[in-house]
């Protein structure tokens, strides 16, 4: 019954056969990339000289604290029922101590929020209760947005609106690489963003950047082939875009979802949280869809986001004091080197964003029994066989 | 009367004859008087250790595939005494049923605890019914408080287990996490995996008479990782075990891989975690495999000095540490 693992170990025996260039500090993207790599125990498989970096690749981490804090306000008061991602509902956001602090704990205060899984289940509740105002946060990627878009698209109740935090991820590491503090030498493209979007949205990496780039799926054996096709590029001096997920990966992308997507959505500059707006990075409801737009229907001068209390609220859009979230998401520093991390931050009692989400790098580490402060490099590896 | 009321409680001739009818018929043994306040238990403590466990049993949906409350809750108190090495006899029921459960579901529900209890040999022997008003109950709760003997034997337990010993399990882990998780339809996933609640007395007392036997428990609740995280706890030893020799079911490793679940932490009904010392590990694999539930037993790994933590040698060569289960994947279901 043991699943097959012949293929992950064939490209770690080439790998391992690779001319070594120096260490190689490769950025992923993708949670679902850093789940792949943490569960594995794919740091300790692979040479010394490989760091893996988790990235900018949680949505919900990025999420505008903003955003977060006017979806509790909606739903604390006003008479709708705020349906949302599951993972949305733990996020801290900054608040005097006596105000609920979470979408979690304003339902626990009687708050109508209910925590749904796919878009399509908005609709439905909403279809369910004509008689109710449904707000639907959605939050989320590229490949998230979609199915959203195709959602409004295909037709929703009046009842239903959108309070949109959509985000898309090449921007990111674009602003990473503009800023020269990119600490990465190479990149693991997403592969179900560029699955929706198309493979050419990652040329600017190896073009622009002269960094060698691969997009990769979610087993092991295609996350290592893609750092077999990196490091062979550091090795030939020949920085390019390699698709090591084309079953699933074309060049243009999903053509029917890109589209849906354009008509739906229009593209923005964006907050992400505790790091800033980045140009280009945010989906916006097209002027068509505005009539399903939550901020239109309930934003009004008196309500949440001209709110004078809200005005004096501290740390707008930041992290919580002492989180270091923003330097994780960008790669800057590991989720064990955080202070906060595993001390005053456990997913039962989060402080950051990266601690909630299974997306997120802090707490794919904990889940996966990554304990030691780390020092320097493969922490997990110390820690495994301290 | 189709739905139980607040009535089958209240003490009366509605409760008598439900008790009679629906719970004593069924479970009908030469000790079960409905009428008694106490019984007597015929037991040989001259040559055996008395031994008494309690556990209390709630799960949503009330029924799933391979089991439902009621298997869950002979099988589980019966389990505890087994794996404790001792051979289960007498059992007490007490039910606390929601106001509106179907009455028809009440009797399949009894007919599973006597058709799981006539299977491994045990004779519920009081009971006890209560109900609540509805929305103060999901359906039913059932405790049951089994008792067992053990003939005095060699010294065994958690804290027998030494630096070096094997691990092992009897069968597939996650089955019934899994089947009870499908069978809350709650992920649009659908699948044909079912739940292992069974009595684990063969597996249990096929291991009972070799020497090198140290340890036995059922992974239920947190699964295989918490046992092996309880061992390194009581021992102050760490362990080691190899990813691609646990065994876990395609079907059950397909829907973790669709839900980011870790089959390590999914709960068991019908499988044992074994320490023994490593001369007898081959046996132990030997024994079980010839039993009914035991072909897919599994050496998984050993007890280490080394370190303190649970280390897994990943599917690919690399390695990750088994913490404790942070939250609950599945809340409530067992």
């Amino acid at each position: 019954m043991p699943a097959p693992h012949d293929h992950a170990k064939s490209w770690l025996t080439r790998i391992a056969a690779l001319p070594r260039t120096g260490k190689v500090r490769i950025l992923n993207v993708c949670g679902g990339h850093e789940r792949t790599i943490t569960h594995s125990g794919m740091r300790t498989a692979l040479p010394d000289d490989i760091e893996l970096i988790p990235g900018p690749g949680c949505p919900v981490c990025i999420c505008p604290e903003e955003d977060i804090y006017d979806a509790i306000q909606l739903a604390l008061n006003e008479d709708v029922m705020l349906v949302a991602f599951g993972d949305m509902l733990r996020v801290p956001v900054n608040v005097p101590k006596r105000e609920p602090r979470s979408l979690e704990q304003a339902k626990a205060a009687g708050a109508g929020i209910q925590p749904i899984a796919t878009p399509a289940a908005a609709a439905a509740i909403a279809r369910e209760h004509p008689d109710r105002q449904v707000v639907f946060f959605a939050a989320g990627f590229e490949t998230t947005m979609a199915p959203v878009a195709a959602m409004l698209a295909e037709g929703v109740p009046d009842n239903l609106s959108v309070l949109l935090s959509g985000r898309l991820t090449w921007p990111a590491v674009a602003m990473l690489l503009d800023s020269g503090e990119a600490a990465f030498d190479a990149l693991v493209a997403p592969g179900h963003v560029a699955t929706v979007m198309g493979a050419d949205e990652w040329q600017f990496v190896p073009q622009q950047h002269g960094l060698p780039c691969a997009i990769a799926g979610f087993t092991p054996a295609s996350l290592l082939a893609a750092f077999h096709s990196i490091l062979g590029q550091l090795h030939r001096r020949q920085p390019a875009l390699d698709n090591c997920y084309p079953e699933s990966v074309t060049a243009g992308g999903n053509l029917l979802a890109k589209s849906v997507l354009a008509r739906v959505m229009g593209v923005t500059d964006a907050k992400w949280r505790g790091i800033g707006t980045i140009p280009v990075s945010g989906f916006a409801l097209q002027p068509a869809y505005a009539a399903h737009d939550a901020r239109r229907r309930f934003f009004t001068k008196t309500t949440a986001a001209n709110d004078p209390a809200k005005e004096a609220r501290k740390r707008i859009g930041e992290m919580p004091p002492g989180c270091d979230c923003a330097a994780v998401v960008l790669g800057k520093i590991s989720p064990t080197q955080c202070a906060l991390y595993g001390r005053a931050c456990t997913p039962r009692d989060p402080v950051g964003p990266c601690m909630v989400s299974d997306e997120g790098a802090c707490r794919i580490w904990w889940v996966n029994g990554m304990r030691a402060a780390a020092t320097g490099r493969k922490p997990d590896g110390n820690a495994a066989r301290a | 009367m189709s739905h139980i009321t607040l009535a089958h409680g209240n003490g009366g001739r509605l409760m008598r004859e439900l008790i009679d009818e629906v719970f004593a018929a069924p479970l009908n043994n030469p000790l079960l008087d409905t009428g008694a306040d106490a019984v007597a238990l015929p037991l040989d403590t001259a040559n055996n250790e008395i031994m008494l466990t309690t556990d209390g049993f709630t799960v949503s949906p009330l029924e799933f595939p391979g089991g439902d409350i009621g298997s869950l809750a002979v099988n589980g108190t019966v389990n505890d005494l087994a794996v404790a090495g001792a051979t289960p006899l007498y059992l007490s029921l007490a039910v606390i049923i929601e106001e509106g459960l179907a009455l028809e579901t009440l009797r399949r529900i009894v007919q599973s605890i006597a058709h799981a209890a006539l299977t491994t040999g045990v004779q519920v022997v009081c009971g006890d019914t209560k109900v609540v008003p509805r929305g103060q109950g999901s359906g039913i709760y059932i405790t049951t408080t089994g008792v067992g003997q053990r003939p005095a034997s060699p010294a065994r337990g958690i804290n027998n287990i030494r630096d070096g010993d094997t691990i092992l399990v009897s069968g597939p882990v996650g089955d019934h996490g899994i089947a009870v998780m499908l069978a809350r339809e709650q992920f649009g996933l659908r699948g044909d995996v079912r739940s292992d609640c069974r009595s684990v007395v063969p597996l249990a007392q096929a291991l009972l008479p070799l020497p090198g036997l140290r340890f036995m428990r059922d992974p239920t609740r947190g699964g295989l990782a918490t046992v092996l995280n309880e061992i390194g706890l009581a021992t102050g030893f760490g362990a080691v075990i190899d990813e691609s020799a646990v065994p876990v079911r395609e079907s059950v490793r397909s829907v973790c891989e669709i839900l980011g679940y870790d089959p390590l932490y999914l709960a068991c009904e019908g499988q044992i975690v074994a320490v023994v010392a490593p001369e007898s590990a081959t046996e132990a694999l030997r024994v079980w495999r010839s039993t009914d539930h035991g072909h897919d037993a599994a050496i998984l790994g050993r007890v280490t000095s080394a370190h303190r933590q649970v280390i897994q040698t990943t599917g690919i060569g690399g390695q990750r540490v088994i913490e404790e289960l942070e939250d609950d994947p599945l809340p409530r279901i067992c």
